[in-house]
């Protein structure tokens, strides 16, 4: 489903200072699996979510999901790509935080003009199974913290794909709301979604949802 | 297949706006306040133009006067025969008119004879001497311009007028009918009556007129005809059409510099504000298009809702701003830059801006508003939404 093939990732800060973020890594990544990537802060965890998800090209490799090689995609078949096939839950959740709930989460859905009744019922159907309705008229920036990552899950589902991918989905949630992600999590994964979640957080080691775990220390996996 | 209108963009794009409501409200205002001044500027000039033009088109070609030491005397009547004869001349008509001063009111009427039997050199008169009652009354009587027939009333003169001959006696004149002329200008402070009327107010001989107009058959010739007018009367003045013009046309274009002037300032501060908007985006700005490119706009998503933005904007501003000028300039008559233009009451007492409903204006303004303001708002999105989305939002 999901192949990185040799993918060496780095970033030019200025002439004489590169930095390396991804190197020479490899990973497979099957239908229904779900994936945590373990790592301390700069392994490069987030730099293969982006890879994943076409929101960046890797300097040398390929990323193919679905025979489809992604690191190629010129940018209008990348955003298209991410539009049919990912939900991206952020770190920073990424939301437009003078905009409602309820237009946030229909974001995605905007470019294809969707029937209204159509809309509405995605819409319907992700705030109840991620439990926001209730505020869906609320402006973003007057959510706590845990009600803006269920808007964000729901935003990442609403355009149904088939992969779902999180970074660092409980670094700013308390334990008891981090357990209720992982509730969620159980949910999509009921859905055969796949799911690859990045996180340095103990909670996620060893749970029984987590069919596996690849650890990553200065761009490589270990 | 073309979907239909995307109103969740449009949605999205009112939304944007409103999101800046205060930054928006004074774009619009200013822009608004701008297509008004550049519109009345076009406007008024092309009203004042046309006046002009018509009133220099109401003008005879050629207008000869009788000069003794540089000061205008009555000419004879028989002068017009020795015109007549020269070839490419149509028509010499003797004029007897002269303007006459209304002490109550402080004005001057224009006082011009006509003669049932003669061709008039123009048409409204024309018009006069056939439709109204002026030729077949006894007595004296007079067909009079809206303007006259106002200042008379004003001063208790309803049915008659009594005008003051140089010999102090008074000659009463009917009043039988009003008449509107080609344009504004030339109809509003006229009298029109009998050339015998005319004679006897201001004294003057019958073999006398005021001066003589001239018809040619082909109007390349004025310049040639005119001189040769000048060589058979040599204590003549000729005035020809394209004199006046040229002398009209200069008050004109003095003061069109002054619109110049104003266009000029107004143009400039719309390259302010289209500078200040295309120079770059707030952070704000640049994190949302990042944002909506990571789930999943696409380039051209992003570009179509900046434009509904711009777009919305700057028509609402145009239409706002074109109505406005219409209002200000064709029915509240220009308060202010009308004053711009006083040089021009100077030709005539009352004059009003002749509605005129011109499309190029109309185009020129919105060409030179709307797309303009629509780039500067797209182009700097533009640039950030084809950056790869996960720099932007880093
Ligand atoms: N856009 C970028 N520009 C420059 N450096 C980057 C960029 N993205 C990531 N990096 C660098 O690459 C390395 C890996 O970062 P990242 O993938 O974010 O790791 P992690 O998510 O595991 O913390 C870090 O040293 C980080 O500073
Ligand atoms: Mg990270």
């Amino acid at each position: 489903m999901i192949e990185l093939k040799n993918v060496t990732k780095s970033y030019e800060i200025n002439k004489n200072n590169i930095v390396v973020a991804l190197n020479d890594v490899s990973m497979k990544i099957g239908e229904g699996e779900l994936v945590v990537l373990r790592g301390a802060s700069g392994s490069g965890k987030s730099s293969v979510l982006s890879l994943i998800a076409a929101l960046s090209k890797p300097t040398t490799g390929e990323v193919i999901v679905d025979t489809k090689q992604i690191s190629k995609l010129p940018d209008n078949f990348a955003s298209e790509y991410r539009r049919d096939n990912i939900g991206f839950v952020f770190q920073k959740y990424n939301l437009i935080t003078t905009l409602s709930v309820k237009e946030n989460i229909l974001l995605p859905l905007v470019p294809l003009n969707p029937d209204p009744d159509d809309a509405d019922e995605k819409l319907t159907r992700v705030m109840e199974m991620f439990k926001i309705s209730h505020k869906k008229d609320a402006i973003i920036k007057n959510l706590s913290g845990g009600e803006q990552q269920r808007v964000a899950i729901a935003r990442a589902n609403v355009n149904e794909p088939k992969i779902i991918i999180a970074d660092e989905p409980t670094a700013n949630l308390d334990e008891k709301l981090s357990l209720h992600f992982i509730e969620m999590l159980k949910e999509l994964k009921k859905l055969n979604k796949t799911i690859v979640i990045a996180t340095h957080d103990p909670l996620f080691f060893g749970l029984d949802i987590v069919d596996r775990e690849i650890e990553m220390h200065n761009g490589a996996i270990i | 297949m073309r979907k239909k209108i995307n109103f969740y963009l449009i949605e999205y794009a009112i939304n944007a706006i409103l999101r800046q409501k205060y930054k928006n409200i004074f774009i619009a205002t200013t822009l608004t306040f701008l297509i008004f001044l550049l519109t009345s500027i076009f406007f008024i000039t092309n009203s004042i133009k046309y006046e002009l033009n018509s009133t220099v088109d109401a003008l005879p070609e050629i207008v000869v006067q009788k000069i003794k030491a540089g000061r205008h005397y009555d000419i004879e009547t028989h002068a017009t025969e020795e015109i007549l004869a020269i070839t490419g001349v149509v028509d010499a008509v003797a004029r007897v008119w002269g303007y006459y001063y209304f002490e109550n009111a402080g004005v001057n009427f224009s006082l011009v004879g006509v003669d049932e039997f003669e061709a008039q050199y123009k048409e409204s008169l024309q018009r006069v001497v056939e439709t109204s009652e002026l030729m077949n009354t006894q007595d004296s009587s007079m067909v009079v311009g809206r303007g006259v027939k106002d200042t008379m009333q004003k001063n208790y003169y309803k049915d008659y007028f009594n005008f003051i001959k140089p010999d102090g006696t008074l000659k009463r004149v009917d009043l039988v009918g009003v008449f509107d002329g080609d344009t504004q200008l030339e109809s509003n402070d006229i009298i029109v009556m009998s050339k015998a009327d005319v004679r006897e107010i201001f004294d003057m001989r019958e073999s006398m007129a005021t001066d003589i107009v001239v018809k040619v058959s082909n109007p390349d010739e004025v310049a040639t005809i005119a001189s040769k007018i000048k060589l058979v009367f040599p204590d003549s003045r000729i005035i020809t059409k394209n004199d006046l013009k040229i002398s009209y046309q200069n008050i004109f274009d003095y003061k069109s510099g002054i619109f110049l002037a104003l266009f000029v300032v107004s143009l400039f501060t719309f390259f302010i504000i289209i500078y200040d908007k295309a120079s770059g985006l707030s952070s704000e700005e640049k994190r949302e298009i990042g944002i909506l490119k990571a789930i999943g706009w696409r380039v051209d998503d992003v570009l179509k809702e900046k434009f509904y933005e711009g777009f919305i904007i700057s028509f609402f501003s145009y239409m706002i701003g074109v109505i406005l000028a219409v209002g200000f300039v064709y029915i509240f008559q220009a308060p202010l830059l009308q004053n711009i233009f006083t040089g021009y009451s100077q030709l005539k007492t009352s004059f009003e801006l002749p509605f005129i409903f011109d499309v190029q204006t109309l185009f020129l303004v919105f060409f030179l508003s709307v797309p303009i303001y629509i780039a500067a708002t797209i182009i700097p999105s533009w640039k950030i939404s084809t950056l790869d989305a996960d720099e932007v939002i880093r």
